[in-house]
């Protein structure tokens, strides 16, 4: 049911005010009734009236002087003025002074009622009236809000955005598509797509997503290619927006993306593939191949021959066992990064241990070893195992590439904040230009002195990998002929 | 007595070359060998073999591509036939396909490692065939 209207009826003659209220309950209205306006105002201002019928000439407070505040209060109040002087200047006058209408003293119920319906219809449409703008500012607001947020959104994206209509023209982008297609000036809405971008990969992937083969997809993703000086590669996909009643194609978006490092890393992947393959398909033909010449007689009939052979085929097996333990390393490191087992150690048994197990490899050679670790060091937070490594690598690498007679010296020293360990030794030593390879993965010098030496080309990587997992750095220096000296620096996490 | 059909052998790999130099000596060539691409181009001026076998992945920075272009670009040496080794095949994603390089001449072949003595054998003598004849 709906809500009764309510009236206040203000008037300082007890019959009218009580008239008044007889016949607007008996049509169904609320009715409250004041003597004079400052009794009636006080009224408006506690409760809500939907119409005001208000006497002109009152003591205390007047009708017109009451209207006036009640409008303050509530605007789109109705006020209807009850008047004994009926004159056409009085109802002028409470007109202007915001009342709806008048109703002349005497009246009937008829004339009252006549007027307190239109007012009641009038007053009903201003309240709808207003909850209607305020519903639309409210609507804007949110549309407003929305825009921006959406702006905000896309403009934030790390992927760029293109949105083409169906005149393939280009009505919004994001800072990203600008960006990854290198458009150097902000392009205008509207323009024709093929002006704005130059790229034929790109509208290749938009020609063809409006075609009607492609119908049948939701979207389309293609790779393109930048050509220099961007020299990137993206990933488009362009999805058809289509109107789900009439099926009619309303535009499309292109998303952007850049893939490029993406594709160097599986470039490199595959590189890494490539050369594990090699790497391990060296020693099993060279083994294979010692094997065949052995059974098949195909090397002549030399037995001394045949025992070198087969000594050779032996170490090739051996170093490719080596090479295995060296990929499980690699790889472990690689994927270890972040449950690397840590604890606070001092490394100066590690590295005399060290030197003691690997001493053996250098008896064929005389080498003598200078160690010089104190017997307490600063600690520093390490892996043990991989600390056993480490070290092992270098110090086998400074036997390994030695000369007869040679030397092999280990030291270690704090030095500020960090520990610094010299691997040292009096070997062939490296040529300059091969000093900034010496770390990367398989790679091996070349030269004379080495060709019988069998080596996976991963220890120096492996080195490398694990000084840099535990924040510290490991420098080089040599000279061909003389020798080659590693220093690895990590840093010292607690002294004693 | 002809003279010794000569054959350059080039590749990083110390055992590959001391098999197949053993091999091939015994079944009648002369050997010279090569351990380094950059190594290459004084021995086939040194020894001016009738064949050159050359490994194709021989160092990051050395490749047997690096080697055939300069030969094949060289007036004088660009008709040696060249038999090209490789032990990486495009399984891994690399492509080292002699269609890729304008360089290589109908008269070269290209084989994959690992590579029988027999087969290698075989393989030098065809293409010493086909380079008689043409």
């Amino acid at each position: 049911m709906e809500e009764p209207i309510c009236i206040l009826v203000v008037d300082d003659e007890k019959g009218i005010r009580e008239g008044c209220r007889r016949i607007l309950v008996a049509e169904g209205h609320k009715v409250d009734v004041a003597e004079n306006g400052k009794v009636g105002l006080e009224m408006v201002k506690n409760q809500h009236y939907d119409l005001l019928v208000v006497d002109l000439m009152m003591p205390v407070m007047g009708g017109i002087d009451m209207m006036g505040h009640v409008k303050e209060i509530d605007p789109d109040i109705i006020m209807i003025v009850i008047t004994g002087f009926a004159t056409i200047e009085t109802a002028v006058d409470a007109i202007k002074h915001g009342a709806y209408d008048y109703v002349p003293k005497p009246f009937t119920p008829d004339n009252l009622i006549a007027v307190i319906n239109r007012g009641i219809e009038t007053r009903r449409l201003r309240l709808q009236t207003r909850r209607l703008m305020e519903e639309r500012d409210q609507k804007l607001l949110e549309i407003a809000n929305e825009k921006s947020k959406m702006h905000a959104i896309i403009n934030s994206m790390a992927d760029g955005i293109l949105v083409i209509n169906r005149e393939n023209q280009l009505v919004l982008w994001n800072p990203a598509a600008i960006r990854m297609l290198n458009l150097h000036e902000q392009p205008e809405s509207g323009r024709d797509l093929p002006e704005v971008i130059k790229n034929d990969g790109l509208l290749r992937v938009i020609k063809k997503a409006c075609s009607p083969e492609a119908i049948n997809y939701t979207s389309i993703t293609e790779e393109i290619e930048l050509p220099p000086p961007e020299s990137k590669t993206l990933m488009v996909n362009v999805s058809v927006i289509r109107d789900d009643e009439s099926g009619q194609d309303l535009g499309l978006v292109a998303t952007l993306r850049d893939i490029t490092s993406l594709k160097e890393l599986d470039k490199l992947k595959s590189q890494f593939v490539a050369m594990v393959t090699h790497e391990l398909r060296a020693p099993v033909s060279a083994i294979e191949g010692y094997l065949t010449a052995f059974l098949t007689g195909a090397a002549g009939n030399d037995p001394q021959m045949y025992k070198q052979m087969m000594e050779r085929a032996r170490q090739r097996a051996r170093a490719l066992l080596e090479l295995i333990n060296d990929l499980l390393q690699f790889s472990k490191l690689e994927s270890k990064s972040a449950v690397r087992k840590k604890e606070l150690l001092d490394i100066s048994g590690i590295i005399i241990n060290t030197v003691e197990l690997l001493k053996g490899q250098g008896e064929s050679k005389d080498l003598k070893f200078e160690i010089d670790v104190p017997e307490s060091l600063p600690l520093i937070e390490a892996d043990k195992t991989e600390m056993e490594q480490l070290f092992t690598n270098l110090v086998s690498n400074a036997i390994k590439y030695n000369v007869k007679n040679g030397k092999v010296m280990v030291s270690a020293k704090p030095n500020k904040h960090f520990l610094d360990i010299k691997v040292a030794d009096t070997g062939i030593g490296i040529e300059a230009d091969c000093l900034p390879c010496i770390f990367d993965e398989f790679y091996r010098v070349s030269c004379p002195e080495t060709r019988y030496t069998t080596g996976t080309g991963l220890g120096l990587s492996i080195v490398k990998k694990i000084v840099e997992s535990h924040f510290g750095r490991i420098d080089v220096e040599s000279t061909p002929g003389k020798g080659t000296t590693f220093t690895v620096r990590l840093p010292i996490k607690q002294r004693k | 007595m002809s003279k010794k059909t000569k054959i350059l052998l080039v590749d990083n790999d110390v055992d590959f070359i001391d098999l197949n130099k053993t091999v091939l000596e015994n079944s009648g060539f002369e050997v010279a060998v090569a351990y380094a691409g950059r190594e290459v181009m004084d021995k086939v001026k040194f020894e001016k073999p009738d064949l050159i076998v050359l490994d194709l992945m021989m160092e990051k920075h050395d490749t047997g591509f690096g080697v055939a272009r300069a030969l094949k670009a060289d007036p004088v040496y660009k008709d040696i036939p060249i038999l090209m080794l490789t032990a990486v095949g495009s399984e891994t994603g690399m492509d080292f396909s002699q269609e890729l390089d304008g360089y290589w001449m109908k008269t070269d072949d290209y084989a994959n490692k690992p590579l029988s003595p027999e087969e290698l054998i075989k393989r030098i003598n065809e293409l010493l065939e086909r380079n008689k004849k043409a």
